[in-house]
């Protein structure tokens, strides 16, 4: 018995090499890669040398380090609270049955499956400020002067978030539908049994027994929305006036203009943020469970 | 009863608002495409046409079928290399004990987390020093990497659900593990393996970091980047191409959506949920 | 596993296949008449010298343009073999070793390097001493008037001084808006991009100030006379209402060109290409004129060094052939093609003395002294960083989120320190 399981962990070793090798090749090598970049001075116009954690030390002055991290957090906090609410909303409309429902669901996933840069493009259009959808319907609706979406700092926030929320919802709605469906619907015929009102039977049935489905979409999204990239690449470019530079397009930018130092630097403190909120997702979910 | 009609009444608001904010953009995106000016809005005349998608297949400039090919090249590849990667793994971590069965796929799950911008640099270092920017596998390889885990999780959920017996059956009658794993297991979970791979080829596509660093021009460059970069002809950036272009891409994606919906669903929220 | 056996011969054949056959690839950008040029010169030279050249298209915007550039050549790809460079990257990307020294080539092959704006090429093509870039052409910012609505409403010449200026914009946009809601006084570039910067450089200069290095190699902006020309721009969008509001989020060089060439503006700031697209619209032709842009009464006219250089990678496996491609595109007869069909200032100056020239397009002629005179911007390897920090704080005035002062100041305390980092 003792030689077959030998050759079972050889045997386990060898399928998950693969794996194991790509990951390590093109994920871990990196990220230590990156790290050990980001304690050079390396510019591509000046001779490269070793400065320990200057990279860090200077960042950290910089004003607009600072803004992009507030920036970033705060576009996090509001998109994911919106994903939340709408997410739980829709979730609790799709589990009732009704005509059109399969339809409803079936329309769900569009969002989802359209390219980032696709869906950036598209809002842009739509927050144009001559031809975009939107400043159209403020305009015969006459519930206002035209926005200037992209052009205002909170203009340009608002832009964004809507646009993520938006493309983000399906996913929180699904995993939380699915989430719905794990509740036994004997609660609830028990609590209308002893006549709890709809707002009840959700604050006290519904809320509760979904939190694990809820925790892990909102650490997801989270981890997502910290992380977030294309959108905002493509609708601001971090603007106007950089204030809507996400840290990852400040990472970014330094890259562009040939300071892989630095920008070695914000990948590496962006990759921090995020591990740390990781480790909370596995700590959170629970996961060892499911293996 | 009261509260049967108010149930009503959020559901018909719900259903609507639902469908409106779903499907607006998306119909929007397809109008315009089909327009010559925008001006309309404002009062001008509606054009319709199709100039718009002529214009974009027709002009080689816009290299906008290089970007579709490459796309869909690089997003094939990569989620049959992950499906086979993935599947030995997760035959792997669900049959056999070993150290690290339990680790190495919490390792996966942190790593699915990570920045793209915090590898990208480093790896754009390793790809010009062997040369591979602006080439397949310089996308190829970071894709993979990059989607193994979700695929890696998708699958465990899926192999874990086959019983064990099957195996240890198979195995009495003589087959080796790599038989029962190709013949057994990647037949009955087939649900599992397309999930995996429709998402793996969605994230594909979807991707644009890596790409807008790692390729430099259309022999390589993904319809994410020609789609962010369309400037077409024009400083100005010309809707009703961007439009079309984008219709192009989308309306196909959407409607594999539509149709393999099931598996992306049951994909996404089995290793979303707990148990 | 004879199931991966065919899988992984077809990813090895993948990875092989992208070896490139040597080719000469030309990476270059701009607006789609020129691109659509590009290709015609690109036949012109095959047919000429039998080499093939593989038009690697840009985007219009620059920023992306030098984005696309920097991150090929900094991967030390072998493409793109030749491209071309805005006036103002030439010094960063020389300074980084990435291009080819074109001294030797020149020698070889005789090239009088006088019969080029002598300034432009020692201010810019030159780095420690080697031309490192050829210029293919120089641009410099003009204003665009309105004949016929100048007439209409009395007047006999375009503005001199900004004071005119928006005198003149201001009565005939409040006219005009009677018929036209979209009509605009005058239009310039504003988003926040390099752009803006030539925009504050030349309003900057004509009020006295401007951007310069001290003797220290400091670079200065935060003075008064940069603080008045940086209200006056202000004023132009929100007090005094001739600019429209989208001018510091959405207007870059077409943009303002369009609502030019849709009739909507009085006075356009603008480069030379613009000339010709608006000689081409019917709608226009013959209503349109160019002149110095305005100064502030008492101080100078000022226009911005623009334009584009072109240069081999030092990376490239055809030099040679990207060489005669170089020799090609500043040879006297492109060069007077370019200037007939896209309007483009001929990095030569003998150009500007042919006769075909001086026929149809004389404005040339009259702009050979503007060019001779315009303001550069700082050519310093690390310049892009400092445009970044200054449009930063520029845009962020005009959108009213800081007072030109602060702007100026806070812009300035930017670039000290920026500076201190990236310099030896």
């Amino acid at each position: 018995m003792k030689i077959k399981k030998n050759g079972e962990i050889r045997t386990a070793y060898f399928y998950i090499s693969p794996l194991l090798t790509i990951i390590l090749l093109f994920i871990l090598i990196p990220i230590v890669g990156t790290f050990i970049n980001s304690l050079y001075r390396d510019i591509s116009y000046l001779p490269s040398r070793f400065t320990g954690f200057t990279n860090y030390a200077e960042l950290i002055k910089l004003s607009d380090f600072w803004n992009s991290l507030k920036f970033t957090t705060l576009f996090t906090a509001v998109s994911v609270s919106l994903e939340t609410i709408l997410g739980i909303s829709f979730a609790l409309l799709l589990k009732e049955v009704f005509t059109g429902r399969s339809f409803l669901r079936t329309i769900l996933l569009i969002p989802w499956a359209i390219p980032t840069a696709i869906s950036a493009r598209l809002w842009q259009l739509m927050y144009n400020y001559n031809y975009g959808l939107l400043n159209y319907f403020l305009d015969i609706t006459h519930t206002g002067a035209k926005v200037n979406w992209l052009g205002t700092v909170h203009g340009a926030f608002w832009a964004i978030t809507i646009a993520d929320v938006w493309k983000t919802t399906p996913f929180m709605t699904l995993i939380l539908l699915a989430g719905l469906q794990t509740i036994p619907d004997e609660l609830y015929e028990q609590a209308m049994v002893d006549n709890a009102s709809m707002w009840k039977r959700f604050l006290y049935i519904t809320l509760p027994l979904l939190r694990p489905a809820l925790v892990v979409a909102l650490i997801f999204r989270t981890a997502d929305a910290l992380r977030i990239f294309d959108l905002v690449y493509v609708l601001t470019g971090g603007g106007p006036a950089g204030s809507t530079r996400t840290i990852s397009i400040l990472g970014f930018h330094y890259f562009v203009n040939g300071d892989f130092g630095t920008g070695s630097a914000v990948s590496i403190i962006i990759f921090l943020l995020v591990f740390i909120f990781s480790l909370f997702y596995i700590k959170a979910g629970r996961f060892k469970e499911t293996l | 009863m009261k509260e049967v009609y108010v149930k009503k009444i959020l559901i018909v608001i719900g259903s609507v608002f639902f469908t409106l904010f779903v499907l607006i953009p998306v119909i929007w995106m397809l109008f315009v495409s089909f327009t010559r000016d925008l001006g309309f809005l404002q009062g001008g005349g509606v054009n319709l046409t199709l100039s718009n998608y002529i214009n974009i297949i027709s002009n080689k400039n816009l290299h906008m079928l290089d970007y579709l090919k490459n796309s869909i090249i690089i997003s094939t590849i990569t989620s049959f290399l992950v499906i086979f990667i993935t599947g030995f793994g997760a035959y792997a971590i669900t049959r056999f004990n070993f150290p690290g069965k339990f680790t190495i796929p919490l390792m996966m799950l942190a790593i699915s987390i990570f920045p793209q911008i915090s590898i990208a640099g480093y790896l754009f270092k390793i790809e010009s020093n062997l040369r591979l920017i602006n080439t397949y596998p310089a996308l190829i390889f970071p894709y993979t990497a990059w989607t193994a885990p979700l695929a890696l999780w998708i699958l465990i959920s899926y192999f874990s659900q086959i019983p064990r017996e099957l195996d240890e059956a198979a195995l009495v009658d003589g087959a080796s593990r790599k038989n029962i794993l190709l013949k057994i297991i990647f037949p009955l979970s087939t649900p599992g393996l397309i999930s995996a791979f429709l998402i793996v080829f969605i994230a594909c596509i979807n991707e644009l970091l890596f790409a807008l660093l790692l390729t430099t021009d259309y022999r390589a460059q993904t319809i994410s980047v020609g789609i962010t970069l369309f400037q077409g002809l024009h400083g100005e950036i010309p809707w009703g191409e961007l439009m079309a272009s984008a219709s192009l891409v989308t309306v196909p994606l959407i409607i594999l959506t539509l149709f393999l919906q099931k598996y992306i669903i049951s994909g996404l929220t089995r290793g979303g949920v707990k148990g | 596993m004879r199931i991966l056996y065919p899988f992984i011969l077809s990813l090895l054949s993948f990875i092989t296949s992208c070896s490139r056959p040597r080719e000469l690839t030309f990476m270059v950008g701009g607006s789609p008449n020129e691109l659509l040029y590009w290709e015609k010169v690109i036949g012109e030279f095959h047919e000429k010298t039998g080499i093939n050249v593989k038009l690697i298209r840009q985007p219009t915007d620059t920023d992306q343009r030098r984005q696309g550039i920097v991150i090929a050549l900094r991967s030390k790809s072998r493409d793109p073999d030749v491209f071309l460079m805005d006036v103002v990257w030439v010094g960063a990307i020389a300074s980084s070793g990435w291009l080819e020294p074109l001294d030797s080539y020149i020698e070889r092959d005789n090239l009088d390097l006088n019969k080029f704006f002598s300034r432009v090429v020692d201010e810019v093509d030159r780095y420690r001493g080697n031309v490192m870039a050829l210029p293919v052409y120089v641009d410099g910012g003009l204003l665009y008037y309105r004949k016929d609505l100048l007439r209409k409403y009395g007047y006999t010449n375009p503005p001199e001084t900004w004071e005119e200026l928006l005198q003149i914009a201001k009565k005939v946009q409040a006219r005009e808006r009677q018929k036209n809601k979209n009509f605009w006084g005058f239009v310039w570039q504003g988003a926040m991009y390099e752009g803006l910067i030539c925009t504050f450089l030349e309003f900057s200069s004509s009020f006295g100030g401007g951007i310069a290095t001290d003797s220290t190699g400091r670079i200065v902006v935060n003075i008064p006379q940069n603080v008045e020309a940086l209200q006056f721009m202000q004023d132009l969008i929100h007090t005094y209402k001739i600019s429209p509001p989208n001018t510091y989020t959405e207007l870059k060089e077409e943009e303002v060109r369009l609502i030019f060439d849709e009739g909507n503006a009085l006075l356009e700031r603008n480069w030379p290409y613009a000339w010709g697209l608006h000689e081409k619209n019917p709608e226009l032709k013959n209503k349109v004129g160019i002149t110095k842009l305005p100064h502030k009464k008492g101080k100078r006219s000022a226009s911005t060094l623009g334009g584009w250089h072109i240069g081999i990678s030092r990376f490239s496996d055809v030099k040679n052939e990207a060489w005669e491609f170089v020799k090609f595109v500043t040879s006297y007869e492109k060069q007077r093609d370019f200037a007939l069909n896209l309007g483009w200032n001929p990095g030569r100056v003998d150009v500007y003395a042919d006769t075909v020239i001086e026929k149809t397009a004389p404005h040339l002629v009259l702009l050979k002294d503007v060019f001779e005179n315009a303001v550069a911007r700082p050519s310093l390897p690390y310049y892009s960083g400092v445009s970044q920090i200054l449009q930063k704080h520029l845009n962020s005035a005009l959108s009213l989120s800081e007072t030109p002062q602060e702007a100026l100041q806070n812009a300035q305390n930017e670039i000290d320190e920026f500076i201190k980092k990236y310099e030896d």
